[in-house]
Formats: C-alpha cells, structure tokens, sequence
C-alpha cells in the first residue's frame, strides 16, 4: 500500500471511530436500576432481557450491528474492519451487551455459509435487529465433551412434510424467549457417529418443544433444558445437506470460540474484568491494615495476569498478519477460547482473594462489595471453561490439531 | 497500550529475511556443528560470521550511512529468534548490543568511528552488561572511571561478557563524577574466559585495573537513563532468541513424544504428555506476541510502550523457555538426561539466557510497579 493510501485509509478510520465514539456517548443507555446479567449467558429477567434487547435494536438502527453482512440481507455491507472499530468502542465505552449473542456470533455466521438465498432472507435480519432471539440445541445429557454423540433424532414427518424431533438438550443459554433454535439432531442412526448427523434451524415456539430453567450454582437462572416430544420442524429446516450436521456443527463452534471472522459484531459480555479493575480493587481494599496493592504476592498474581491479557491483546492483532505466524497459521484462533476463559477465570478469582474476609458476602448482603460481583463472577466463569468445549476438550484439539500430536483414546 | 501499529510494522522484507535465515542457519548450523563447536577452543565457526557479515546481518540495525543494514527492531527479533532455534554459537549477539548501545549513547563522531567496523564483521564487539555481584539494575555499577588529565582511568570487573575473550570492543557502564557513564573500550583489559553452562555461548570476566581511555571513549549521552533503555531493549532481543530455542525445543519434544512408544502406544497420545506441551506452545505464542509488540513499539518510537513490552517478553520468555527444555528432558525420558540426547543444549541455553538481563521475577516487580503506578511493595 502506498503510503498516501495509508494515511488515507487510516484518518477514515480515525473518523469512523470518532463517529462511534460519539454515538456511543450520546445514546447510551441509563443504568437500569435493577441487577444486570454479567453476560449473554445469565439474562433471566424480563425486564434485563427488555433492557438489552432495545438496546442491541437501537445500536442496529444506528448502523452499527452487522456492517461486514451484505446489505441485501439487512447487513450494512461494509468492512470487517468497521465492525471491529464498533465492538472496540463498545468493549472501551463499557455499554450492555447484546443479547442475541447465539443469533449474531453462531447462528448467522453458519447461515451466511451454508444458508440457501431463502434462509438468509428470512433469518439474517431479524437476527441483526433482536427481533428474533436464538438459542443452541447441542450438548445433551449424555454427550458433552462428546458432542458427536448426540441422540436427539429428527425422523421425517409421517404427514410427509418436514420433520418430527424428539430429545433432551440441555444448557440451552436463553431457551425461553428464543423463537429459533441451531439443532444439531441424528437423522440416519444406521450411518455411523458422525454421517448420522444433520444441523437444523428449528422453531421453538411449537408444541413438542418443553423448556424448563436450569439454575446455576450463583442461584441464577439463564440455561434451560429442552425436551422435544414429537415436535413438527418445517420443510426447508436443514442448514446444509443431511448428513453434514458435524462439519457445520464445528464451523458453529469455531465462530463460538472466536476462531473465525465474520460474527456480526458484538461483544458479548458487559463488565470489563480486566486487570486494571482488579488492580484498583486492591487499591482500595484493606488487607491485614494495608492496601492490598502493596502485598507483593498479590502484585506478581495480578501482573501475570497482566501479561496473559496483553498478550492475547497483541495476539488478537498478530492473527490479522499471516506472516507473523507461518509455522501454525490457526494457533493463535485456536488457542483464544482457551487462553482467554482460564485468564478470565483466574482474573475473577483473584478478585475474590484480593477482596479478604469480604469475599464472603454474598449477593443481597448490604455489606457485600459491589453485590458480590467478583465471587459471581468466579462462579460464572466455569460457564467459559466448560461451555463451548472444556477446557480439557480445548488442550486435546491443540495438542492433535496444531501440534499434530496422537489422538487420546 | 494503544500503541503497537496493527500491523506490527511487517512487511515483505521481513519475511524475505526470515526465511533467509532459517534455510542459511539450518545448513550452516545442524547439531553435529554445535556438538563440534561445543569442544571448539574459539566457540564459535569464523567462517559462518564472515558469511553472516556479508549477508548484513553484523550490521541489521546500524544506519545505512555507517555501513549497516539499517532495518529495525522486528527484523532483528526475526532473525534472533532463527538463531535460537539453532542454538547458533556465535559471536553476534554481544556484537548486536554493542551497536545498540553506541547507536543510542554515542555522538555522530562516536558511531563513525566504531559502528562501520562492527557493521563489517571486523570488530567483534560484545556489552559488560553484568557485574559480579550479580545485579541486573542499571544503576548497580561499582566500576569507576576516574579523571586524570585528559583521560578517564577505569577500574573495575564486568562478568558474564558475551564472547569476551574475543571482543575487540567492549561497551560497558562506569561509574564518573557519581553518575553512569557509558565507554567504549577497544581492548587493553584482561579477559578470563568464564566456564559458561551454556556451551554455544562463550562468556569471560574482563578485568579493568587502572585502564587509562581516552576521554572520547566516553560515549556522549551515556547516562543512567539510556543505560537503562539499552538493557530493556537488550531484554527484548534476548527474549526473541529465546522464543526461538523454545519453539525448537518444543518441536523435538513433540517428535519424540510421536516416535517413542511405551504400553504400544505413543506417548504423545497420552494427555499427561499432551496437555503440558499444549500449555508451552501457548506460552511460547503468548511470549512471541510480546516479543513481535516489544520490537514493534521500539519500531514506532513509543519507548515506555516498548519497556515495558520489554519486560513482559523476557519475563515469560524466561518462564516459557524454562519449562519447555524442563519437560523436554523429562518426556524424553532416562535418554533425556544423557549427553547423547540433544536437549542438554538447549537446557542449559535456557539457564544462561534466564540469568542475564533479568529474570521472570525480576521483570514481574518492576512490571508491578507500572501497574500501580507506584514505586515497588
């Protein structure tokens, strides 16, 4: 690029951002004065989920949500670039999160590859615009880490229209207000673990389809169960070909884990728990009649963490220059998830010892700080750790995947 | 930090001399040549620098008008970090730092004089970066120079020097007049070659009793707070080399782990072997990532940006190295800890590079400092 381009190209972006910024000041939305989820995951209230919802409906009227989507499906057609510039500012300004997570990082992103024209017409804007919540049908009772186990099966409709579903899925993040569902369901039992799978874009808002609240060990609500007992799927309700509900089940994945491009926009989680945060907790928090900022053990902690949320800061912008990873192009995508839930996982618990005897106090006691925010926080954050993939689940795709390493058996 | 271009600053050119130097390196640097040079009397291959000199890279970051390449902090992390891989025992780092130091303390008149020889390959040059006691603080120097007439009269000891023994050109911090003082000393002190535990990198005690210099030996801006920069920048070079010994360490672990079969089955099939050596590659990009921004931030001119980048990169440099030739000698197995087994060499290179410039600890304090803004708990 020609320097003149660059500097072109760089005071758009300037403006752009500035613009944003802008936006972002003036419209925020006003502290709402009830308790707020700490992410997508936990919205368990009307009015959270009525708060959040115009919210990401507003953002998505000021042109803000989907920009890299083609305009012909209620994208804005626009560059990646300025969807990043957007999820930036959010991240930087501390706005709500929006709460169509599931339809904007998972569920479009599939549908944009494997969608036919009639699917992504029909769900793409509704998506970008909250007005049609979605939710995810894999993990089961008896297939986690497993997930190619599944045994939900969807059997062609003896009316000879469609599809009749019957199963258990479980962890279904915001199961009650979704209307759509991404359904991973076995459609040949005789095909073997894998061929016998096929993805689904299913309505959940029809008889058959039971959702009943998990709650989490924070005793808030969030995930669902979903039993299916005879439950009509239209014609047209396979994304992709049968057969092929495991190679697009593990694109879903890759966008969930942030591996891929492409997921609309969006941040997905409100609080900002970063190091600072934590380092101005200890500040402000007396330990054994001194700040907790001048014990050096909590210090070289909270500076570890420090250098794991740098890094993977710069290794978000290192994966955007393929030449600076040519020995294992897909590391740094890969190892996202994985790196970025334990860090998050070890910030909240820190917080938790860095706030003492307090760390006791648990949320609705007046003395608790700032409503047990951190040891929520801590509890919440096994969600990332095992959602999506374990952990473990994680360590093993890298070890066989970039390290090219033998399977485990 | 917002402060490290998106980019990086990378460029064609940089992939150009990265992979430049790992086909140079891989022919000219295979294990028989550092078992050989192990026992080699000079430590390092003449021939090889005299290739390396004529390939530019003596002079990668010294200006163009004194003979150098003139390229910048992330070439020179890229071709460090090759020359890690292959453990190269050469006298070039020590030659690196020296222009380094010179390039920042030394006036227009300094670096003619000294930085084309070294560009060349003719002046092996080295940094007395260390001192017996041992500290890695810039300010802990107890060598004095002391004024007589027109000259400065040094005294003191520097340890550790890399190829000391060698060096033509030794640049080293003395204490004049109560402060820091920087001098470039072109020989007349005595070197003792050290017993280093990394044997592709030689190191000597160089001992000044009473050195009459000249009072242009005497770098010009070489005070505390450059002397302070130099050693951060220094850290980050030494890091990338680092990231390179890992990554190569890493990879033979990872061979093993797939050749080596026990209960008939490969033991990198087993998750207790698996998941640690996922968990080093992560630190090992982790570190990279530090290592690429460190060197991009020195690029862009954001100096506290890049200090303590700096920092970041040889802390967990140190760590990840560490761990990574402590699980390649224990994955390997009773042959691990033989001589015959090739990972000695790069665990005792990860004993040496974690001892200089500072450790992981030693960062981690200062670093904490940064973070809250104060002054150290």
């Amino acid at each position: 690029m020609s320097q003149a381009v660059e500097e072109t190209e760089s005071r758009e972006i300037a403006e752009f951002r500035a613009e944003v910024r802008a936006w972002l000041a003036e419209n925020r939305p006003p502290k709402p004065d009830f308790v707020m989820p700490q992410n997508f995951l936990f919205v368990e209230t009307n009015e959270q989920f009525e708060y959040l919802r115009d919210w990401q409906a507003k953002v998505y009227e000021a042109g803000y949500l989907g920009l890299d989507w083609p305009a012909e499906y209620g994208g804005g057609g626009d560059t990646l670039k300025r969807q990043r510039i957007v999820t930036q500012e959010t991240g930087r300004a501390g706005t709500p999160f929006f709460v169509n997570t599931i339809g904007l990082q998972w569920a479009g992103p599939v549908i944009l590859k494997y969608g036919t024209e009639e699917q992504k017409k029909k769900f793409l804007k509704p998506i970008l615009s909250a007005e049609e919540i979605w939710c995810q049908g894999f993990s089961e009772p008896g297939a986690g880490s497993d997930l190619a186990s599944v045994q939900t099966r969807a059997e062609p409709a003896a009316s000879g229209n469609g599809w009749t579903v019957n199963g258990h899925k479980v962890w279904t993040t915001i199961g009650t207000r979704a209307k759509w569902m991404i359904l991973l369901a076995r459609t040949d039992p005789d095909a073997g673990k894998y061929p016998g799978l096929s993805f689904f874009l299913m309505p959940m808002q029809v008889p058959g389809v039971e959702v009943l609240p998990l709650i989490k060990m924070t005793g808030e609500g969030g995930f669902n169960q979903v039993i299916f007992t005879d439950a009509a799927m239209p014609r047209g309700a396979m994304l992709g070909a049968p057969g092929q509900g495991w190679e697009v089940a593990m694109a879903t994945l890759t966008f969930e884990r942030g591996a891929a491009e492409g997921t609309g926009g969006g941040q997905a989680t409100s609080s900002a728990d970063t190091v600072q945060r934590a380092a101005k907790l200890a500040s402000q928090t007396q330990r054994d009649g001194r700040p907790a900022s001048e014990d050096p053990l909590l210090r070289d902690r909270l500076v570890q963490l420090w250098m794991q949320e740098e890094g993977l800061r710069l290794g978000g912008m290192r994966r955007r220059v393929p030449g600076l990873s040519p020995d294992r192009p897909m590391v740094l995508a890969l190892m996202n998830k994985l790196v970025y839930s334990e860090y998050a996982q070890n910030l909240a618990e820190l917080g938790c010892e860095i706030l003492g005897p307090d760390a006791a106090l648990w949320m609705g006691d007046p003395n608790a700080p700032a409503d047990a925010e951190w040891p929520r926080a801590y509890m919440n954050s096994f969600g990332m750790t095992i959602g999506g993939g374990t952990s473990e689940i994680q360590r093993n795709i890298l070890g066989e995947r970039v390290l090219g390493l033998p399977k485990s058996k | 930090m917002a402060d490290v271009p998106g980019d990086f600053g990378f460029s064609d050119d940089h992939e150009i001399l990265r992979d430049g130097a790992r086909r140079f390196l891989e022919e000219r640097c295979p294990i028989e040549e550092i078992r050989r040079l192990a026992d080699d009397p000079v430590g390092h291959d003449p021939g090889v620098w005299k290739e390396m000199a004529e390939l530019g890279w003596a002079g990668l970051t010294i200006p163009e008008a004194h003979g150098g390449a003139g390229l910048g902090n992330l070439h020179q992390a890229l071709l460090l970090e090759e020359m890690g891989r292959r453990l190269l025992p050469s006298p070039y780092l020590g030659g690196a730092l020296a222009a380094l130091a010179i390039e920042r303390a030394g006036d227009a008149a300094q670096q003619a004089r000294w930085l084309p020889g070294i560009a060349s390959g003719d002046t092996l040059a080295s940094l007395g970066w260390l001192e017996p006691e041992g500290s890695w603080e810039p300010s802990d120097v107890k060598a004095t120079a002391r004024r007589e007439g027109d000259t400065w009269v040094l005294s003191g000891t520097k340890a550790h020097v890399p190829c000391g023994a060698d060096a033509a050109l030794v640049v080293a911090p003395f204490v004049a007049d109560g402060e820091i003082a920087l001098f470039a000393i072109a020989g007349g002190f005595q070197a003792e070659a050290e017993v280093s535990i990394d044997p592709t990198r030689r190191t000597a005690r160089l001992q000044f009793d009473g050195l009459a210099v000249p009072d242009d030996t005497r770098l010009s801006g070489g005070d505390l707070a450059t002397w302070r920069t130099i050693l951060l920048q220094s850290a980050a070079w030494l890091a990338a080399e680092m990231v390179g010994a890992a990554e190569a360490t890493l990879g033979l672990t990872r061979d093993y782990a797939i050749d080596r079969k026990q209960f008939e089955r490969q033991i990198g099939s087993f998750q207790a072997v698996k998941h640690p050596l996922v968990d080093d590659m992560i630190g090992i990009e982790l570190a990279r990532n530090h290592v690429y921004g460190a060197a991009a931030a020195f690029d862009a001119g954001e100096t506290e940006a890049a200090e303590t980048g700096a920092r970041m990169a040889k802390a967990m440099a140190s760590d990840v190295l560490a761990r990574a030739v402590r699980h390649g000698v224990q994955f390997h197995g009773g042959y691990g800890f033989t001589l015959d087994c090739d990972m000695h060499f790069y665990f005792k290179r990860a004993l040496f590079c974690r001892a200089m410039l500072g450790d992981a600890v030693h960062h981690r304090r200062h670093l904490a400092a940064t973070l809250f803004g104060d002054t150290g708990a």
